[in-house]
């Protein structure tokens, strides 16, 4: 049997994921009678909503999705104090790298976002990051050999 | 159609514009913003087609992810803090890739969205509402990464840079590879862009089995 994918997410990124399901189905509602409420036409909304207002097809592939999404959704929890010496899901880090110093938080596929310092825990750094601990030398070495050196380890208490 | 056409003049600009990446590392006639834009379209039609991806939405992206460069312009990361006016140093700032805080992460982030933002208003004014509403949400997907196809064409953009790079590497070896496979490695996590990685690692990198015969 295929194992379905997991997303992971925070407590923020599913309330947001949650909001966009609803915003949808209000949508959906709507266009079903006919009717289109102001708000969509704000610019800031999520870019599919335009494609929505056209066809009915894409909203109901979106929808179907984020059911898919929540139906294996799973929330990242903060570790144990115990635990929190360890780099997991949701890990605010410090690290060396290259003579530089940068700042990372390890999150799902979903909230990912470089440009801002959050890497997937699927991407080849972030994975071999987890499991580690302050004072680790982790080795990426492919094709190019790269040393992070962890500094600190942070987690927001939820 | 006058305004489609007056639009069209706009963006033909970008057939002349120089990536700025290439310029600071003193490539001689370097690639344009046009001609990366062309390649990352085809590819992320060839790279997304077997994934469950809006292809038609994806290709539109690819093709408008750098618009506002008609009027913002092309710029590095090295662009914000590492950038000198000093060209002898530019060679030496580009061999690591550039590292920053959260907090200067954050603020790189906004000033640029919205420099790119106002660019892009400015070239599609005069379109009809129906393509700036388009444009500028596709745009919004690409930059901020929100769904999936905004997901993917973002990794593809870096991933067609390689590909650049590692081309003017293997033909002169004048600057440092490093930076590029270092980023990717950090942001790329489509199961079918890293399989792709592979592929150049093994291409650019990995003596052929043959050679080694």
């Amino acid at each position: 049997m295929v194992k379905e994918k997991k997303f992971y997410l925070t407590k923020e990124g599913l309330e947001k994921i949650k909001k966009e399901y609803k915003d949808l189905k209000d949508l959906k509602f709507f266009k079903t009678k006919g009717e289109m409420p102001k708000i969509w036409h704000s610019e800031d909304l999520n870019p599919e909503y335009l494609s929505f207002q056209e066809d009915l097809s894409f909203l109901e592939t979106r929808i179907a999705e984020l059911e898919y999404i929540f139906k294996n959704a799973e929330l990242i929890k903060t570790p144990p104090k115990e635990k929190q010496n360890i780099i997991n899901l949701g890990a605010q880090i410090t690290v060396g790298v290259d003579g530089q110093t940068d700042e990372f938080e390890i999150v799902g596929t979903l909230e990912a976002n470089p440009a801002l310092g959050k890497i997937s825990n699927e991407s080849p750094v972030g994975r071999v990051l987890l499991g580690h601990k302050v004072g680790d030398e982790v080795i990426v070495s492919s094709p190019i050999k790269t040393v992070y050196k962890i500094k600190k380890i942070k987690y927001l208490t939820s | 159609m006058e305004k489609i056409l007056n639009f069209l003049i706009e963006i033909g600009k970008l057939k002349r514009l120089p990536r700025r990446g290439w310029v600071i590392r003193g490539i001689k006639n370097p690639e344009t913003i046009a001609a990366h834009t062309f390649r990352m379209a085809v590819m992320s039609w060839l790279l997304g087609r077997k994934k469950k991806l809006d292809i038609n939405k994806v290709i539109k992206m690819s093709l408008i992810h750098d618009l506002c460069e008609v009027y913002a312009g092309d710029t590095t990361p090295f662009d914000s803090k590492f950038f000198s006016k000093n060209k002898k140093q530019w060679k030496e700032i580009t061999k690591k890739w550039p590292r920053f805080s959260k907090k200067e992460k954050e603020e790189n982030f906004k000033r640029k969205y919205k420099k790119e933002n106002k660019a892009l208003k400015k070239l599609i004014l005069n379109l009809s509402p129906a393509l700036k509403k388009e444009i500028i949400h596709l745009w919004v997907d690409y930059e901020k990464g929100l769904k999936k196809e905004g997901k993917f064409v973002h990794q593809l953009d870096r991933i067609e840079n390689l590909l650049q790079a590692l081309e003017y590497w293997k033909k002169g070896k004048q600057f440092a590879i490093e930076p590029w496979w270092i980023q990717i490695e950090e942001l790329v996590d489509d199961p079918a862009l890293l399989e792709f990685m592979k592929v150049l690692d093994k291409k650019f990198h990995k003596k052929k089995s043959k050679d080694k015969k």
